[in-house]
């Protein structure tokens, strides 16, 4: 792997959610860390998997503050399943509450991350994330 | 800090050459003293808002005061209380906030807040302030596919008028006060209270409450759907008229100088962006020939407290002075209500941390007191557990007795406005209103609030200082006890409320069966007459028509998602 690797993200939240503080910082700190960040509100969890797809992002990060922590994280891997491209690891933050955990683990989300997390930590897993996508994809073209 | 040559005439407006000389000479022997003692440091710092706070002030900030606002409290312009006596007559309004599940969970929650002395409105009767799940919120009904996660989680679901029948079922409306929380659902929620009373038989005319109206919010918590910018003032308009004429007692507007900082904002901005709404609201208004005295006394302001004790109260006191001279000089209004910004106080959320959750506890009764020290009318304080979810029943006590012992123990509530003529704040007040007054400068140069929201200038804004705010915790610059400093390597272990998950399902089942069971025709000419209303206003005619209609299509039986979906296509969506 080069090191002028961009890692792509995706990052999103509902469109019915209205706290975009947290994703919006997040996406200024990957940004800032040289990530190429795509930031949208879904309507439906598979929007996340279509734009995910469409646009060959390395990772997708999901945040929750109203709501809806499980069902729309398994309904997003499930999404990306069908599209066959499972191997684009989900990451979750905001509001994840301990009665959610087990439900996001089944689910196969690769990190957790809930406020006061810092950014050195945040940025570091998303770049991990993105690397192992990336040297798998290679791998198999 | 000194009088220098730039207050010095200020001070011969009201001090006489003799005084004005002392309070020179004060300033300048405590300078020289500072320079012997510690030599070139300054000790100033610099707040978030970019306002320089010295190390002391002294009588020459007082005296650079213009004499008209040397006044007692109650007297324009409102900075230093509304009324002549406040406390000392009538205590803050509790609004404990509460919402999750579905109307029958949420009024076991309201219950057991009253039993605890909560719930408690002015003159002895009841409040309540209501949030509701997100769906809700942004007007969006529960079998809507892809929100089902969200349904009575971080809120009431709350879909037609029987939902909020069964959520004050037996209670006095005209005794009740009920504040709602709500974004871009605003219109149809208050429609479907509103038609919810009509029904149950109460005088519109004596209804008391509050609607947040966050439909002008697109810097505040307004990161989801809502409507265009333009649709959503005159839809403001439309809900103002209406209630002048219909609830007058009603609040038609919160501006929430709280949701704007939640955002990221500083309180210079915060400060500054919650006036230009107002502006903005009021040039659309005169614009359509409505006569401000009439609908601009039912506007409030939602207001948060915790992030800097004597800042916060700085701007509430700057906050209530541009409002009433932005209201009486800009737009000639001249009705005393008019001229006085209502406050309701809540404590930061975005400051609660999931790190040792009780020390929220500490962070939530400073909150709330220098929202008590700067004169609020109502008061909010969130549970300790916010950060964590939704709150037990414990933590909404324990918010609840913070309050309590605020208003009973402390002694607090003494005298109105007991800050006011400290050298201290009555700069900080200036000082806020001075940067404040610039961003409106700024803000009219760029063409006003509407086309610095269309060009993304706002939001662009508010994300900034977010991240600086975020900047400054990662770098240490900015302590937050258990998160940069003070950790400690085992979190302590709190419960956390789950709400209930059955409530999605009682959501859904109850609403098909309510699409059964109403009269579609009725329900699809009473949506058409709210889609012409919505025509005819947005033509600048037949202002107040589309909330009117509203509050019809509820009571015949139509949905709030049903009612939102033809608000939208009328009134144009932000994305």
């Amino acid at each position: 792997m080069s090191t002028d690797f961009v890692p792509r993200v995706l990052l999103t939240k509902s469109f019915i959610d209205s706290h975009d503080r947290a994703i919006k910082t997040i996406a200024l700190a990957l940004r800032d860390a040289g990530f190429e960040v795509i930031l949208i509100d879904y309507e439906m969890p598979s929007d996340v998997a279509h734009v995910a797809v469409d646009e060959d992002v390395d990772v997708i990060g999901v945040s929750f503050m109203s709501g809806g922590q499980v069902s729309v994280t398994e309904a997003i891997v499930g999404s990306l399943a069908q599209a066959n491209r499972g191997d684009i690891p989900v990451v979750v933050g905001g509001t994840i509450r301990p009665f959610d955990v087990e439900g996001l683990n089944s689910a196969g989300v690769r990190a957790i991350f809930r406020g006061g997390e810092s950014f050195e930590r945040v940025i570091e897993t998303f770049r991990a994330l993105a690397l192992s996508t990336r040297a798998e994809r290679n791998a198999a073209a | 800090m000194l009088t220098g040559t730039n207050d010095a005439p200020r001070i011969k407006r009201w001090l006489s050459d003799t005084a004005a000389a002392v309070v020179d000479s004060a300033a300048e022997r405590w300078l020289d003293a500072r320079h012997k003692r510690y030599g070139e440091a300054t000790f100033e710092s610099t707040n978030r808002s970019g306002v320089v706070v010295q190390p002391a002030y002294g009588p020459q900030d007082l005296a650079a005061k213009p004499v008209e606002e040397l006044v007692m409290p109650g007297q324009f312009p409102y900075d230093r209380n509304l009324y002549p006596v406040h406390y000392q007559y009538q205590p803050w309004m509790d609004l404990q906030i509460i919402g999750y599940g579905v109307a029958s969970q949420l009024r076991e929650r309201m219950d057991l807040l009253k039993e605890e002395g909560g719930a408690r409105g002015y003159f002895g009767g009841e409040a309540y302030n209501i949030i509701f799940d997100m769906p809700t919120s942004m007007g969006i009904d529960p079998d809507f596919p892809g929100v089902q996660g969200a349904i009575g989680d971080t809120g009431v679901s709350i879909s037609k008028m029987s939902d909020f029948e069964t959520l004050f079922d037996g209670k006095d409306l005209t005794a009740t006060h009920v504040s709602m929380v709500c974004n871009a659902g605003s219109p149809g929620i208050l429609a479907l209270y509103l038609a919810a009373a009509r029904n149950r038989g109460f005088d519109l005319t004596k209804l008391g409450g509050n609607i947040t109206n966050y439909i002008w919010d697109f810097f505040g918590h307004c990161g989801g759907i809502n409507f265009s910018p333009r649709g959503s003032y005159r839809l403001c308009a439309d809900i103002a008229v209406y209630c002048a004429g219909v609830a007058p007692r009603f609040n038609t507007l919160t501006v929430s100088e709280h949701n704007i900082c939640e955002a990221g904002a500083n309180h210079v901005q915060a400060v500054a962006f919650s006036i230009a709404t107002i502006i903005a609201l009021n040039e659309e208004c005169r614009s359509l020939g409505i006569d401000l005295d009439t609908v601009v006394p039912r506007y409030g302001f939602h207001v948060r407290y915790g992030e800097d004790f004597f800042e916060d109260i700085a701007k509430t006191r700057a906050l209530r002075r541009m409002y009433a001279k932005v209201n009486r000089d800009r737009f000639a209004c001249v009705k005393v209500g008019s001229l006085q910004a209502r406050i309701h106080a809540q404590t930061a959320g975005s400051l609660l941390t999931v790190q040792q959750p009780l020390n929220n506890l500490m962070r939530n009764a400073y909150g709330a007191m220098s929202a008590v020290l700067s004169g609020v009318n109502g008061m909010t304080i969130n549970a300790y557990d916010e950060a964590l979810g939704i709150p037990t029943e414990e933590a909404v006590t324990l918010s609840l007795r913070t309050s309590q012992i605020l208003a009973e123990e402390t002694g607090v509530t003494k005298v109105t406005d007991p800050l006011g003529g400290s050298f201290y704040l009555e700069r900080l007040t200036d000082e806020v209103e001075r940067a404040a007054m610039a961003v409106i400068d700024e803000i009219d140069e760029r063409g006003g609030l509407i086309e610095c929201i269309e060009s993304g200038w706002m939001t662009e804004q508010v994300a900034r200082s977010a991240y600086r705010w975020r900047q400054e915790v990662e770098s240490g610059a900015r302590p937050m006890v258990g998160v940069n400093t003070h950790v400690v390597d085992e979190e302590p272990k709190v419960r956390v409320f789950q709400p209930d998950p059955e409530a999605a399902r009682l959501a859904l089942e109850d609403l098909a069966r309510h699409r059964t069971e109403r009269d579609n025709a009725a329900t699809s000419a009473a949506l058409e007459k709210l889609r012409r209303a919505g025509h005819a206003i947005q033509e600048g005619r037949e202002i107040g028509s589309v909330t009117a209609a509203l509050v019809d299509a509820a009571q015949i039986g139509a949905t709030l998602g049903e009612m939102q979906t033809v608000l939208h296509e009328v009134f144009g969506r932000n994305k």
